[in-house]
């Protein structure tokens, strides 16, 4: 699988690179800031770019911005954007801006080679991943009148992987239960949270991630 | 401004110059001829009004062909002057050739003439009448008016009155009814008297500035004119005096509308009081003294003048007195004490710095009866306007130099010999400051060096503590980013090599625990650290702003937030940065120490800047301790100029409140 790296950090950089081709990547090549990116995209045709959400030369939401440029030349690369802080916009704004294969995580997620492997391999296959401790971070939210109370410990559990940006396939194999399960588990969240239908995975997460963080 | 009060509408043409001409003989020819046939005293007034309101009309005219005064005034005068001449023609003792006729033309216009005065008086100073509403009147009285010229024109029925040596030219049958309906109708003359009165009372009330002060000659004059009718019919039994008054009513009108501003009317009112006050106790004083005095002593006429003239000598000086206080508060209205302006003064020193100048120019205004003051606020070479009372003026900066002018009284306000300000007054026009006026006016300045000095130096602190914030915030940001792409960055690479060692350490269980260990310390370490570097200055705060800003911290607030964010642009940064510590500083007390089930926070762009609420429904009791968080945030908006107004009764939960202004 042919990747592109983007990083204005040269050790953290190479040494994804590295990690990257250990577990069997093809590093196509490196960009240090997002012009350069794209450029490179065009050129490499990769799968997949795994790329800084801060780089230069703004140091604010460039990696969004070289994402969007990549898809519109590309529509098939998958987007993995990596950033110190997960923050909710942000997340919203890649599910609403792009069309599933898109990845939001902190930087820290690296450091678990084997699960940070799998997650590119899902972004460059279309499906969305987004960081757990964001969608910790909007499950665990204290609300007025919670509507999560509505759901059994297991639906909750559900609602949170759905959020992280699993498929049904995905949850069946991570919870040992059945697609038929799975789905029976969706449509009465869906239910009982009163959420619009969602007829694509990354809509689904937008649908969810929008209801986390109302009220 | 005054020239162009004064100013030609344009230049006259030749027509208009030639129609005033012709009208200027013709009424000078009129009113000359009348008189070279004679005089009759109950005829004077119509010459005099004649010629005045003529004169003065096209003088109007002349000078601003557009204005409506003048073309009414002219009427007005031409109609007397026919009259007097008429009138004049058809009493004269040996009978002229047509005299009947001529002599009835002087006598059936008088209603028209009275309406038409009416008319005039009505529409000063601008010739408009104050509302449609008015037009009627008008109308109904023009239209009465015309009935009974009418009436006149066909019967001899105000004849009787005129005392005409040539009879009316008409004969007509009916002469007992039509004098019938005149006699009775003659109250309309009274009628027309009112209504116009009653219109220039109602516009008195109504209009301010310069049409009042128009409109204050006009009555000054009107008032003069009544006096001296009903004076002199009471003292000498005469309608002389008033009668050759008569002329002051149009000179008073054109006077007030060419040169208001250039003559004051309210010392002449001022003045007119005072004497007229000091002549009518006097005069009383010499009656009662001769009668009483004589009454009771049988002394010699001479000895009597001599005491009355004693009695009047001692007591002119603070009668004179008296009377000018009287007029004093009748003309400018209510003048404070010296003390009375300093202790206003010093319960005025507790309002805000930028209030204390406006206060002094209140007080100097009020202290020594003003027309406008103006505080300069500078330096010798430039000063400008701070504050001026009774509106705030938009004068250019001038030096110290050029702020001495005409009719203004100028003190320049110093501070240990260091020229700071100047208090610039200006008197209504022929007072000048009294000895008491001048000392106070004195005490006064010294007072403005002091708020002056006080005020700079407020604003030096103010702005010495907004570069505190701004450079905290520089330095936050600094440190943030310098942990961003430093240790942060270090750490995450140094996460990588433990990811891989973990990798290579499957076949040693051993080794492969210790590395994950390892690397969940590290992973606990950057967490901490981005906490850190989150607290210092959150990088959406840059990024994205206020608004999502504020979002995030309720992402993570362990409280519910109900969040109402109203922003279109992005604010100057360190407005942004205090209200987002502020936020935050208040979602953390509602966590830790209120207890809240839910935070509100509102903010909003309002005229005076940014305004942020936030409320909880916690336990309240929250107080500023020194040291404690909401007196570092007191401290923080002070320094951008702030007031954190802080809610928090015991049990009530907690409320905060703020405007920031946004320069």
């Amino acid at each position: 699988m042919r990747v592109i790296v983007a990083d204005d950090s040269v050790l953290f950089r190479e040494g994804l690179a590295r990690i990257l081709a250990e577990v069997g990547f093809e590093v196509v090549g490196q960009a240090s800031d997002a012009p350069s990116l794209v450029e490179l995209a065009r050129r490499e045709a990769p799968d997949v770019v795994v790329t800084d959400l801060r780089m230069p030369p703004g140091f604010a939401d460039e990696g969004i911005e070289a994402a969007t440029a990549i898809r519109s030349i590309a529509p098939q690369v998958g987007l993995m954007l990596l950033s110190q802080y997960v923050e909710v916009h942000h997340a919203l704004r890649l599910m609403n801006d792009f069309d599933g294969g898109v990845g939001y995580l902190l930087k820290d997620r690296v450091s678990d080679l084997g699960a940070f492997a799998v997650d590119v391999r899902r972004v460059a296959a279309g499906e969305v991943v987004i960081d757990p401790e964001l969608v910790t971070r909007l499950v665990g939210r204290r609300r007025e009148q919670d509507p999560l109370a509505m759901l059994s410990d297991r639906e909750r559990e559900v609602l949170g992987l759905m959020a992280q940006g699993l498929t049904n396939t995905g949850l069946a194999e991570e919870l040992f239960v059945s697609p038929k399960t799975v789905e029976g588990y969706v449509r009465n969240i869906f239910m009982k949270l009163d959420l619009p239908p969602a007829d694509r995975d990354h809509r689904r997460v937008l649908a969810v991630l929008r209801f986390l963080r109302q009220q | 401004m005054l020239a162009d009060e004064n100013a030609r509408d344009d230049a006259p043409s030749a027509a208009r110059e030639a129609a005033v001409a012709v009208i200027a003989l013709v009424v000078a020819g009129l009113v000359g001829s009348g008189w070279s046939l004679g005089f009759h005293l109950d005829n004077a007034h119509n010459g005099l009004l004649g010629l005045s309101f003529t004169a003065v009309g096209l003088y109007v005219v002349r000078m601003r062909p557009r204005h409506r005064e003048g073309v009414l005034f002219v009427a007005v005068g031409i109609l007397h002057a026919v009259m007097f001449f008429g009138r004049q023609y058809g009493s004269h003792d040996v009978p002229l050739p047509g005299a009947e006729w001529i002599g009835w033309i002087g006598v059936w216009p008088l209603p028209l003439g009275i309406a038409l005065a009416a008319w005039t008086l009505m529409s000063f100073p601008d010739g408009r009448l104050l509302s449609p509403r008015w037009r009627l009147v008008v109308g109904a009285m023009l239209t009465v008016a015309f009935g009974l010229s009418l009436v006149s024109a066909l019967w001899p029925v105000d004849y009787d009155r005129t005392a005409l040596v040539a009879p009316h030219p008409l004969d007509l049958p009916g002469a007992g009814r039509a004098q019938t309906l005149w006699d009775g109708a003659r109250v309309f003359f009274l009628l027309f008297q009112v209504v116009w009165t009653a219109a220039i009372l109602v516009r008195m009330h109504r209009t301010r500035g310069d049409e009042a002060r128009q409109l204050r000659w006009l009555v000054y004059a009107v008032v003069v004119e009544i006096t001296l009718l009903a004076g002199g019919l009471a003292v000498v039994g005469s309608p002389v005096p008033g009668l050759l008054a008569l002329p002051l009513v149009p000179v008073a009108a054109g006077i007030a509308i060419f040169k208001y501003r250039l003559y004051d009317i309210d010392p002449v009112i001022n003045k007119t009081i005072v004497i007229g006050a000091m002549v009518l106790v006097i005069t009383a004083g010499y009656v009662a003294v001769v009668l009483g005095v004589g009454a009771l002593v049988p002394a010699g006429r001479g000895l009597l003048w001599l005491i009355t003239t004693a009695v009047v000598a001692v007591l002119s000086e603070p009668l004179r007195r008296r009377a000018q206080r009287v007029a004093d508060r009748l003309v400018y209205g209510h003048r404070t004490t010296p003390y009375e302006a300093l202790a206003q003064l010093t319960a005025g020193l507790n309002g805000a710095p930028e209030e204390l100048l406006a206060g002094i120019a209140t007080t100097v205004a009020n202290a020594v009866g003003a027309r406008e003051v103006v505080v300069w606020v500078g330096d010798e070479e430039r000063l400008v306007p701070a504050t001026a009372w009774p509106a705030a003026v938009d004068d250019p900066a001038r030096t110290l130099h050029d702020l001495y002018r005409p009719q203004w009284q100028l003190r320049p306000v110093a501070h240990h010999g260091t020229v700071l300000g100047a208090l610039a007054l200006r008197k209504p026009s022929g007072e000048s400051l009294t000895v008491a006026e001048d000392r106070l006016l004195s005490d006064l300045v010294a007072q403005t060096a002091l708020v002056i000095v006080q005020q700079r130096h407020a604003e030096q602190l103010q702005a010495a503590a907004r570069r505190i914030v701004t450079a905290e915030d520089a330095a936050r940001r600094r440190i943030e980013r310098d942990l961003h792409d430093g240790a942060q960055q270090r750490l995450l690479t140094l996460g990588l090599e433990l990811g891989v060692l973990a990798e290579r350490a499957t076949a040693d269980p051993a080794l492969a625990t210790q590395v994950r260990d390892a690397r969940s310390h590290l992973l606990d370490a950057t967490a901490e650290l981005r906490d850190l570097a989150r607290g210092l200055h959150p990088m959406v705060l840059t990024e994205q702003g206020l608004g999502a800003a504020l979002e995030a911290l309720a992402d993570r607030s362990p409280v519910p937030v109900k969040l109402s964010v109203m922003l279109e642009d992005r604010l100057p940064r360190e407005i942004e940065a205090t209200t987002y510590f502020l936020v935050s500083e208040a979602l953390t007390n509602a966590a830790r120490h209120a207890d809240a089930r839910l935070v509100t926070v509102c903010v909003t762009k309002v005229d005076a800047g940014l305004r942020v609420k936030v409320a909880d429904d916690g336990r309240g009791g929250a107080t500023r301790s020194v040291g404690g968080g909401i007196q570092g945030m007191t401290d923080r908006l002070a320094a951008l100029g702030a007031w954190l107004q802080l809610e928090s009764p015991v049990g009530g939960g907690t409320r905060i409140l703020t405007v920031l202004p946004c320069g």
